[in-house]
């Protein structure tokens, strides 16, 4: 199934452009994730054809039709195992799943934990924009002690998650931080989680303009640096773990941790890992008479 | 009600003690010697202790049922025999290992009345004394049993030998322990006269149970990735799927929870493989807001709904079939699906195919409904069915070039799309779970909105003109016509047969249904004219199929029978239904 006039063109921005009008609020972090995400995808040489760009349901879903690729927009909380589903299915596809810190972190958690720990070959970033936008502005697990949010008036009660601290607990394989202001650091760091085999795991700290009051866009341009341009051993655990730990004071941004021996979820499993075919291209009648003849 | 040319062996014990596997050696052995079986389990949710037992009722004629009662139980537990002693059927036996058992005041009178030999067997000591392990005492009253039984020893030590195949070091052992039990004595014990006749002709035939055909069939389907997180009774499809999983190359996972199985499975589905999952209701409510998202995406699925007696946890081990109405209005909003229901091996593997090619032709959620009665059951089959050529709906690799961008969710007449997969050099679209145009785009006006609402749901005004109409087992005129879905079908089917044997004066029918929903009413409203009574026979406690025939038909039958503790129906309960009915018309 391999393309031809794919596989040999060079891929141009303008292929990832879609007719559809922006919605998104002025000065949302969104804007520039998209911006920094077609750069990747076009550095990376992956054409619209070859994307499958899997979104959650939050103000980052409203941009499913607001870019080109093959896209699955799928349920609130619910977009990484379904993005698995599809990277297990057809390697040859660059898989690239979004989500909110809401959908990540509360609605479906769980998937997160799974997901890191099953390594699946998919680009995940999360937009931590530390509240639920998309219905106006209530906490997120992700939202600091104290904050008063909607629905929320004398302020979050329960202890924040920290993004880093989980997925590198859970040992994820790739574990980035990067800033929605920073577009090159955005389109740097996504690239390399796009190169990665196994699952990348990209928080980016997305403002929010209309409900996030508590940490605006300046508040993390004061705050963010680059951790690749320091002495960070990006293949050291602990050295990640603590660098990751301050998110008030100096933010580390950059890849925080990449296991250079990943090894793929597909790539782990004894039938699939020696097969080289794809699960799409083996759907064909199957002889049952070797196993009908043990129940005889 | 003994039944006549049927003899019911049931082995009881405590879960733990190899009571399944006794009762397959039973259905296999008995298939050697040339007769026809049926294996019932049932078994507690927990592992060591309870009960469990597992019926084999057998015949020179094909059959697909139990009886309420066994003729010989035997006994292997404290707990079982005071479970099991009331099942032993007039002038039965039960022949027990239970060291010191005290009988209740209750049971004796049970057995006084029924004249029931109630032989105790020291086998743990003969066991002991022939050299064996303590577990061997199975055999040896295995050993007892087919002598009594006058059956063949060297069909059985044949399966033995199969059934100890990687572990040679136990035959010889296990055959020992058979021959000590074939020369044990007492007084009490006189062999049977089953005078059945034999047909050397069937030993080919296959034992198979409801999962492994439903397993099989998603093989033969080129399902080539199977997901599910264990539940009862469909784990032994992930289990058995899990076992050849080197052969046929299928990519088969446990995965953390429901919600997620459903989601890889959309996923993997909508790459362009044949993805497939299973479940039982609990399980299945989990999945429901995906069902709906499968619906909404265009994108094939298929789950297996294995259902077992709820609400809530229920009774995890036992069958029911009350999961109907669940299937058929699974997920949010309004959209087409399909649900079939299996009743059978043949019908698990033909169905699972059906579904896979309903599923992807149009373009939906398709819900394969299977009980623990038909999942765990173990049948003699001749064979499988030939498979089913693959029907996928995909637009063929020499037409992408066509491809318009709004084609992917165009309004149709019969409300399917071209559909094409992502990784294709086509037209990109947006899989959009959100209200959508033809390439996916999101859309919140009316017209559009109305548009695709109502060619979504074209499709299953064209699933009810395609799918088959139910199948009548039986004359078109008659006193009685049985309606059913899933396992009731084997007990009445098979108490249909033996009153026509019996000379029965009244004219019986059964149709049987298989696709349940979008509901086909026609050709039972035709019969529902020219017979006296219909009656629909189902394992749940209100009818629901009833209900779902009502709400789109407005018929009502006749009569409910409804059964709804845990157990399936016996084919004993059907025949004396129909008596009863008789005796009514009389
Ligand atoms: C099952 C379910 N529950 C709730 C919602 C409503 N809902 C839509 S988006 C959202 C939260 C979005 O927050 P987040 O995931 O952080 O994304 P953001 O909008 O901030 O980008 C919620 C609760 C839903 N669509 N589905």
């Amino acid at each position: 199934m391999s393309c031809n006039s794919c596989s040999t063109k060079t891929v141009g921005l303008a292929e990832y452009a879609s007719p559809n009008a922006l919605t998104w609020c002025p000065g949302c972090g969104n804007f520039g994730i998209q911006v920094a995400l077609k750069q990747a995808l076009v550095a990376q040489g992956v054409t619209p054809h070859q994307a499958m760009l899997c979104f959650d349901v939050g103000c980052n879903g409203n941009g499913s039709d607001k870019i080109d690729g093959y896209r699955f927009h799928g349920l609130h909380g619910r977009i990484l195992p379904v993005a698995a589903g599809i990277a297990c299915a057809n390697k040859k596809l660059t898989v690239v799943a979004e989500a909110g810190d809401g959908a990540t972190f509360g609605e479906g958690v769980n998937h997160f934990v799974h997901a890191v720990r099953g390594n699946f070959d998919i680009t995940f970033l999360c937009h931590n924009n530390e509240n639920y936008g998309l219905t106006k502005g209530q906490a997120s697990a992700t939202t600091r002690e104290d904050v008063a949010m909607n629905s929320n008036p004398d302020g979050v009660t329960s202890t924040p998650i920290h993004p880093q601290r989980l997925a590198l607990s859970l040992g994820a394989t790739f574990s980035a931080r990067i800033f929605s202001g920073d577009i090159a650091g955005m389109n740097r760091v996504f690239q390399a989680a796009i190169a990665h085999k196994g699952f990348a795991f990209v928080e980016i700290l997305q403002n929010c303009p209309t409900y996030n009051k508590h940490t605006p866009h300046e508040w993390y341009q004061q705050r963010v640096y680059n951790i690749n341009e320091t002495d960070h051993d990006t293949s050291n655990r602990a050295a990640a773990v603590a660098a990751a730990e301050d998110i008030n004071e100096k933010v580390a941004t950059g890849i925080l941790y990449q296991d250079p021996n990943s090894v793929p979820f597909m790539m782990r499993d004894a039938v699939r890992k020696d097969l080289g075919a794809e699960l799409i291209d083996e759907v064909k009648t199957y002889d049952i008479t070797p196993y009908t003849s043990r129940m005889r | 009600m003994h039944i006549q040319n049927r003899f019911v062996v049931k082995v009881s014990g405590a879960s733990g003690q190899g009571i399944n596997s006794v009762g397959e050696t039973i259905s296999k052995a008995i298939k050697e010697t040339g007769l026809y079986s049926f294996g019932y389990r049932e078994y507690p949710s927990l592992i060591k202790g309870g009960f469990a037992s597992f019926q084999v009722d057998f015949s020179s004629a094909p059959l697909a049922s139990s009886s309420d009662k066994c003729d010989m139980l035997l006994v292997l537990s404290v707990s079982a025999f005071s479970v099991y002693y009331s099942s032993v059927a007039k002038d039965g036996t039960i022949i027990h290992s239970v060291i010191g058992l005290q009988q209740s005041e209750e049971q004796q009178k049970y057995f006084s009345e029924n004249n029931i030999k109630v032989v105790f067997v020291p086998a743990q000591q003969l066991v002991k004394e022939a050299g064996g392990h303590p577990l061997m005492v199975n055999t040896f009253l295995l050993g007892v049993l087919w002598q009594l039984l006058g059956l063949s020893f060297d069909h059985l030590i044949e399966v033995l030998k199969r059934t100890f195949a990687k572990k040679p070091e136990v035959i010889e052992l296990n055959i020992k322990m058979l021959e000590a039990g074939k020369i044990f004595q007492n007084e009490n014990l006189q062999p049977v006269t089953l005078g059945f006749e034999f047909h050397p002709e069937i030993v080919d035939e296959m034992i198979i149970s409801g999962n492994q055909a439903i397993a099989l069939g998603a093989v033969a389907a080129g399902v080539r990735a199977y997901y599910a997180y264990p539940m009862t009774p469909s784990s032994s499809i992930l289990s058995y799927l899990a076992a050849i999983s080197h052969e046929t190359g299928m990519f088969v996972k446990q995965i953390e929870d429901e919600i997620s199985v459903a989601s890889l499975t959309v996923g993997s589905s909508f790459a362009g493989t044949r993805a497939m999952c299973g479940t039982s209701g609990g399980g299945f409510d989990l999945m429901t807001e995906t069902v709906s998202l499968a619906a909404m995406t265009e994108t094939p699925f298929v789950c297996v709904l294995a259902q077992r007696p709820g609400p809530a946890t229920g009774l995890p081990t036992w069958t029911n079939a009350a999961d109907l109405l669940l299937a058929a209005f699974a997920g949010h909003g309004e959209y087409p699906r399909v649900v079939l229901a299996a009743s059978d091996p043949q019908s698990g593997y033909v169905l699972t195919q059906v579904a896979h090619n309903l599923a992807d032709v149009y373009q939906i959620p398709v819900i394969l409904l299977t009980e623990k009665q038909i999942a765990e059951s173990h049948f003699q089959i001749k064979d499988l069915p030939p498979a089913i050529e693959i029907k996928r709906g995909l637009v063929a690799e020499d037409q992408l070039e066509s491809l318009q961008k709004m084609d992917r969710y165009r309004s149709t007449e019969n409300g399917v799309s071209l559909r094409w997969l992502p990784g294709q050099c086509a037209p990109t679209f947006d899989a959009n779970s959100d209200e959508h145009l033809g390439d996916g785009s999101l859309t919140e006006d009316s017209v559009p909105a109305k548009e695709i609402f109502e060619k979504r749901m074209r499709k299953l005004e064209d699933l009810k003109k395609v799918l088959p109409d139910p199948v009548l087992h039986g004359e078109e005129t008659a006193d009685i016509v049985f309606v059913g879905w899933g396992s009731p079908k084997l007990a009445v089917t098979d108490a249909i047969d033996l009153y026509v044997q019996q000379g029965g004066s009244l004219k019986l029918s059964y149709l049987h249904y298989e696709y349940m929903y979008p509901v086909k009413p026609e050709k039972l409203q035709q019969l529902a004219e020219k017979a006296k009574k219909v009656v629909f026979v189902e394992n749940n406690g209100t009818g629901q199929f009833a209900k779902l025939i009502r709400m789109e038909s407005g018929y009502t039958p006749d009569d409910l029978l409804l059964k709804n503790d845990g157990r399936p129906f016996f084919v004993t309960e059907i025949v004396a239904y129909i008596q009863q009915s008789e005796g009514k018309e009389a």
